[in-house]
């Protein structure tokens, strides 16, 4: 009897990339204010994913509104315990964080790195928001599965952890910019938070029991198992763990992580609409 | 706020006519739909963006107190929660709260975003794919505010949608249940009457003949938006473990230096 929201693919591809550039963008707020100079590198590419990611999130969501001309509209309340709300708060903020951080990170003064690493400290808590709140939306609807994941925020951030950094890993690979420690740093970063989302899904699956039934039995079944759990998360920790000095590994593992992430927001958001 | 307005919709009454739904139809100017077939007389299988009021033809084997086959009519329509999760879910303020107590969505407002779609219980909101807004019944919103009931309630021959002051409502439907409770229909209830139950109470609320569920209604609905503050605590803890796990790996090991 419920009716569902027909969320589809420009909404799945929002989640995504909205984890991605949350993820980007918190992994290079804390590598830049707590790691070495050297580690620029690394938050500065993730400034640099973070900028476009959350330019095509707003478009993707202007685009799927059903009167895409009142996007604005969004902004005429301010109700802070609705997800759809402060979200739409969100993305703009986070948005100029992500922009000024971008152009901060083209000086190479020590002046503009110390105001940096303060935009970035203040900027990563809506990374973290933007990572996570999408989950929280699904989870506070009628819709049945959805409305019984408790973790579903939790699980989207961790996701958005490990795919922010599996994208900045994979542009520092294929920019040949992998000197030593700091490509070493972010690979160590990702299986810290493919770890936590391993135990973090498997949380999930056991708190919800048979209400998990829509993703782990049927249609999307070999999707999730398959696609998710083994080639999404379980392989890329045994490739990180493997691999090693050998960078090519790192980036293979790296793909899969976001293939992974892809196919969690996938087989969520499609499983009680398809 | 002006005293709270209701419908009652006591389906023991309903004869199956539509009339409702005809007069819903065309005093809201719906448009015309492609209709479906249910294997009953019902048309349409549900609530849809250009059908407010819906009269559900429900066959439920042994729902008769001798254990019989149970025809039963239920003249359904959009509840108007007194704690509404579509409103509480609409980013834009276009679903409101009238003075009457009544929820409407504006259609000036509204973008189209869908949560509201996602986060009513009854499965009563739905799309518009012309208009690209939210589209439920609005308790004939111009109606109410000229001095005339909702078109569906003008409409009914047998009184079986009743529309009036909330509490008068919920007084007669009580007398109601009792009356026919002596008549032997054990089941006959109300739902959504009680302002302490469920989402606050229904501003549209129904006397039925069998459990809610022989409806397709569910028993207990609740607010979906209940669970943010716990959700969002836990979004925070997995943001800790995360940003913890990319602190350590980021942190200077006192190497002295680069």
């Amino acid at each position: 009897m419920l009716k569902i929201p027909g969320w589809e693919t420009s909404i799945i591809w929002y989640f995504f990339l909205g984890g991605i550039a949350g993820g980007a963008y918190f992994t290079a707020a804390i590598a830049e204010n707590f790691g070495s100079v050297r580690d620029r590198a690394v938050a500065r590419v993730g400034y640099l994913v973070a900028l476009p990611l959350v330019a095509i999130c707003g478009v993707l969501l202007i685009a799927d509104l059903g009167v895409p001309t009142r996007f604005l509209n969004m902004v005429l309340r301010f109700k802070f315990w609705d997800p759809m709300s402060i979200g739409a708060w969100a993305v703009g903020i986070f948005g100029l964080f992500t922009f000024v951080s971008a152009v901060l990170s083209f000086s190479a003064s020590e002046a503009t790195a110390a105001l940096r690493r303060k935009v970035a400290l203040v900027g990563m808590l809506f990374g973290f928001f933007l990572a996570s709140y999408t989950g929280v939306l699904l989870s506070n609807s009628a819709m049945p599965f959805w409305a019984d994941a408790r973790i579903m925020g939790a699980l989207f951030l961790a996701s958005g952890g490990s795919t922010g950094m599996a994208a900045i890993a994979l542009i520092m690979f294929f920019t040949g910019r992998t000197p030593g420690e700091s490509w070493h740093k972010i690979e160590i970063a990702d299986r810290y938070s493919l770890v936590i989302e391993i135990l973090v899904l498997a949380l999930f699956l056991a708190l919800l029991g048979a209400a998990a039934q829509p993703i782990t039995h049927g249609h999307y079944a070999a999707l999730f198992w398959g696609g998710l759990v083994g080639a999404g998360l379980i392989v890329p920790l045994i490739l990180n763990l493997i691999g090693g000095r050998v960078r090519a590994i790192g980036a293979v593992s790296a793909v899969l992580v976001l293939v992974g992430g892809f196919i969690l927001r996938y087989v969520i958001v499609m499983s009680i609409q398809g | 706020m002006a005293r709270t307005l209701a419908m009652f919709t006591d389906t023991s009454l309903c004869i199956g006519c539509r009339a409702c739904q005809v007069a819903c139809k065309e005093w809201n100017e719906l448009g015309l739909e492609a209709p479906e077939w249910t294997g009953t007389y019902q048309n349409h299988a549900h609530f849809t963006d250009k059908t407010y009021r819906l009269v559900r033809f429900v066959e439920a084997p042994g729902a008769k107190p001798n254990g019989d086959l149970a025809w039963l009519l239920m003249s359904d329509v959009c509840k108007h929660c007194a704690q509404a999760g579509c409103l509480e879910a609409c980013p834009t303020g276009a679903i409101h709260r009238t003075e009457y107590g009544t929820v409407n969505i504006n259609q000036d407002v509204c973008n189209g975003c869908r949560y509201c779609v996602a986060s009513c219980p009854f499965g009563v909101v739905s799309f518009n794919e012309q208009t690209g807004t939210a589209k439920k019944c609005t308790f004939c919103n111009d109606r109410i505010h000229n001095g005339l009931g909702p078109a569906c309630a003008k409409a009914c021959p047998t009184e079986s949608i009743q529309f009036g002051f909330r509490d008068e409502l919920v007084a007669k439907a009580n007398k109601r249940v009792e009356a026919l409770k002596g008549m032997g229909f054990k089941d006959a209830q109300l739902y959504g009457a009680d302002s302490g139950g469920f989402l606050g109470g229904l501003n549209a609320f129904f006397l039925l003949l069998a459990k809610p569920a022989t409806y397709n209604l569910p028993e207990n609905p609740q607010r979906p938006q209940r669970h943010v503050v716990v959700d969002s605590l836990l979004s925070i803890g997995s943001a800790i473990l995360v940003g913890v796990g990319a602190l350590l790996a980021f942190r200077e090991r006192g190497k002295g230096g680069e």
